[in-house]
């Protein structure tokens, strides 16, 4: 096994903290060269298993290989790390801390010189280069971050909720930035909690839920996957009482008679738009795809939140 | 170890060096430390110093020549010699101990001050005085038999104080000075290492740096960074503390007192060597600022007593066995031997033990703070405590 072309493949990683198990035989892959979102709830594992990749936390047990080798001290110097609680040296300059990761990371004294301009500069903060990093604002500071993650023209990015309190324009400029990577053919895996937020932004995702893989794959894919599901609306029932007939199965939006109808069968799709023609002239008829927070509630038997709001009663964390 | 190793190990030094030096607080220290040491160097200048005017009583002898012994004594040391002859060395001895007069030159025989000078007599007026008034003994002396008997129990006349003069102040002083440098420039240092260390596992950027360093990288740049700081500031202490006491004619540079400040830099590498990496274990238990004073206590507890019992064995005249003891103790040693060495307490044997003590304990604990900062430095929550940590696995 193992290939040589920057996939990322985690393979059984096992990690307990005492009773607790924050990773229970996790297994995926993320492919070079797409955004990659790894979603699910607080405290599902995600910071742990993102640590363990990047050689800050040890594992029980289970292997972490890019490129279909281990990672050892040459790879290092070719990751980029975001960390959840973020990290970066409160008193020090921004261009100076940029140039110090840089070198950190192999480069030369020059190229390291230049390559924190340019980042900063790319993220907007190149005017703030003098400026210590405890003087800019939390939003600056997470582009900083970024920069920091980025400076070094890392192979493999690792972002732990890199969007987590950036306000529309910089979640605009952090995609812009995640996707031109991921163009480049850098292997990325970047976290949230939010799925539904950063669904459109993921060509592929691994869901996971208390340390275990609970969906994997293209989006698209995910998306399609599951019950069949089509949204119809009749024009003048606003009760969506032509729908009656299918039972629970149909499920009426109070506010403008949209009927979405749970099928057993892509086939049976014709037979609902066929009663629905023949009640009223059909203003709406399309296959509704799942978003990935109905692929998580679909998985594990409940939504996303209520796992959040169960770890945070008990003080837990990822 | 490869050279890459140390590439990024220099790096991390390089920026301890930087970020310290860009601190004002390092300067102020710097120069607030600079007086002090200056003060040590002039300060015995000054009490060795010259009046500008004395009252030299004179006994017996031949008047005229006496007096003018007196004068000559006084133009050599740049003193206005007022000479007041007294009737006999009992009303000499009362007006010495009363302040009347500075000296007593007793004809051709011996030169009576209240107590010797503290660092020698050499360039005082009363030292002076016995030269000129020993000369002058040999020139009026002139038969032979004499000058022969003269020569043999020396030239200077013997220079008596009435009340017995403090043992080797000029040594003690600097031992003085010795144990207040080692355990400021320590306490200090040790502090900012902990302080860094937590304000990197506090602020996180340690999750960054660790991705590509090894714990015990930013570990040896750390604590590497600090000590090449703190040998620079020594350097320059001592530095200034010699050109200024050469300059004076200080006595504080003169004999055993070089010796003290050789011992001084020797102890202070060893004493910083030992204790550098416990303090950063100290830093990797805590997770706020706040705490850095209570973690380095258990650290600053040794030093400090071992500061304190200095002026005890500096100013009490003698040296306890418990002394002794801590100046084999390596956590107090580093005090502890510098103050022996200066109160001439402490035999070769002595010092080489006690070397070899701190060394070889400084092996070991480097081994066991790497093992806690390893463990701890990544560690999140509150603040760990020592057993906490050895009982987890990493």
């Amino acid at each position: 096994m193992g290939s040589q072309d920057g996939t990322l493949e985690l393979t059984g990683l096992r990690r307990t903290y005492g009773e607790v198990v924050a990773l229970d035989d996790l297994s995926f892959t993320v492919p070079p060269g797409q955004v990659f979102g790894f979603l699910g709830p607080n405290g599902a594992g995600k910071t742990t298993a993102m640590r363990a990749i990047v050689g800050v936390a040890s594992l029980d047990s289970g292997t972490v290989r890019w490129n279909g080798e281990p990672i050892g001290p040459q790879a290092r110097s070719r990751i980029g790390y975001m960390p959840e609680e973020r990290g970066l040296y409160p008193a020090m300059r921004v261009f100076e801390q940029l140039e110090y990761l840089a070198r950190l990371h192999g480069m030369g004294a020059a190229a390291a010189h230049d390559a924190a301009r340019h980042w900063a500069d790319r993220l907007g903060v190149g005017s703030r280069g003098e400026d210590k990093v405890e003087a800019l604002s939390l939003g600056n500071q997470q582009r900083v971050q970024l920069a920091a993650a980025l400076v070094h023209d890392p192979k493999l990015l690792v972002l732990d909720e890199p969007f987590s309190g950036l306000d529309p324009v910089g979640v605009d400029a952090m995609s812009g930035v995640l996707a031109e990577r991921a163009a480049a053919g850098a292997t990325m895996l970047f976290s949230s909690h939010q799925l539904d937020l950063v669904e459109h932004l993921c060509q592929s995702v691994a869901i996971i839920d208390h340390g275990r893989l609970v969906a994997h794959g293209a989006v698209a894919e995910l998306a399609r996957a599951g019950k069949v599901r089509v949204s119809v609306r009749v024009a003048g029932d606003a009760a969506g009482r032509w729908a009656e007939y299918l039972g629970p199965a149909a499920q009426v939006d109070s506010t403008d008679g949209t009927v979405v109808v749970t099928l057993h069968d892509r086939a049976d799709a014709q037979n609902v738009l066929d009663r629905a023609m023949a009640a009223g002239p059909v203003e709406q008829f399309g296959f509704v795809h799942r978003r990935l927070s109905e692929v998580f509630r679909d998985a594990v038997g409940h939504a996303p939140q209520d796992e959040a709001q169960a770890v945070a009663a008990v003080g837990g964390s990822s | 170890m490869t050279g890459n190793w140390w590439t990024l190990t220099r790096l991390v030094v390089q920026r301890e060096i930087r970020e310290r030096t860009q601190a004002k607080s390092f300067w102020i220290a710097s120069v607030i430390l600079l007086v002090a040491v200056a003060a040590g160097a002039i300060i015995p200048a000054l009490l060795s110093g010259h009046r500008s005017t004395a009252q030299v009583g004179i006994v017996g002898g031949d008047t005229v020549a006496l007096t003018q012994t007196a004068l000559e004594a006084g133009r050599i040391t740049e003193t206005t010699v007022n000479v007041i002859t007294v009737p006999d060395v009992a009303s000499a001895k009362a007006q010495l101990l009363s302040g009347n007069l500075d000296a007593v030159l007793v004809g051709g025989t011996e030169v009576l001050v209240k107590q010797n000078a503290v660092f020698g007599s050499k360039g005082t007026l009363a030292g002076t005085l016995a030269q000129v008034g020993g000369f002058a003994k040999v020139y009026q002396a002139l038969p032979p038999a004499v000058a022969a008997s003269v020569a043999r129990s020396g030239v200077g006349l013997p220079i008596h104080g009435l009340i017995p003069p403090p043992q080797g102040l000029a040594s003690r002083f600097t031992g003085l000075a010795v144990a207040i440098l080692i355990y400021v420039i320590i306490i200090t240092f040790g502090m900012r290492i902990t302080i860094g260390v937590g304000e990197e596992k506090s602020s996180r950027v340690v999750e960054v740096l660790l991705t590509t360093l090894r714990p015990v990288q930013l570990l040896a740049g750390k604590v590497i960074g600090m000590g090449a700081l703190a040998m620079a500031q020594v350097a320059a202490l001592a530095g200034c503390y010699l050109a200024l006491g050469y300059a004076l004619g200080s006595p504080a540079v003169q004999g055993a007192a070089i010796g003290v400040v050789a011992a001084a830099v020797v102890w202070l590498l060893l004493g910083y060597a030992f204790y550098c990496t416990a303090y950063a274990a100290a830093g990797s238990l805590i997770t706020r600022q706040a705490d850095a004073y209570n973690a380095t206590i258990p650290l600053q507890v040794p030093l400090i007593l071992g500061y304190v019992l200095a002026y005890t064995v500096l100013f009490s005249g003698g040296v306890s066995w418990f002394y002794h003891l801590l100046a084999f103790v390596p956590f107090t040693a580093p005090v502890a031997m510098p103050v022996l060495i200066a109160v001439g307490a402490a035999p070769l044997w002595e010092i080489v033990l006690s070397a070899a003590i701190t060394i070889a304990s400084t092996v070991v604990m480097v081994r066991f703070a790497a093992t806690i900062y390893e463990r701890a430095i990544l560690r999140t929550g509150g603040r760990l405590k020592v057993r906490q940590v050895l009982a987890s696995v990493s």
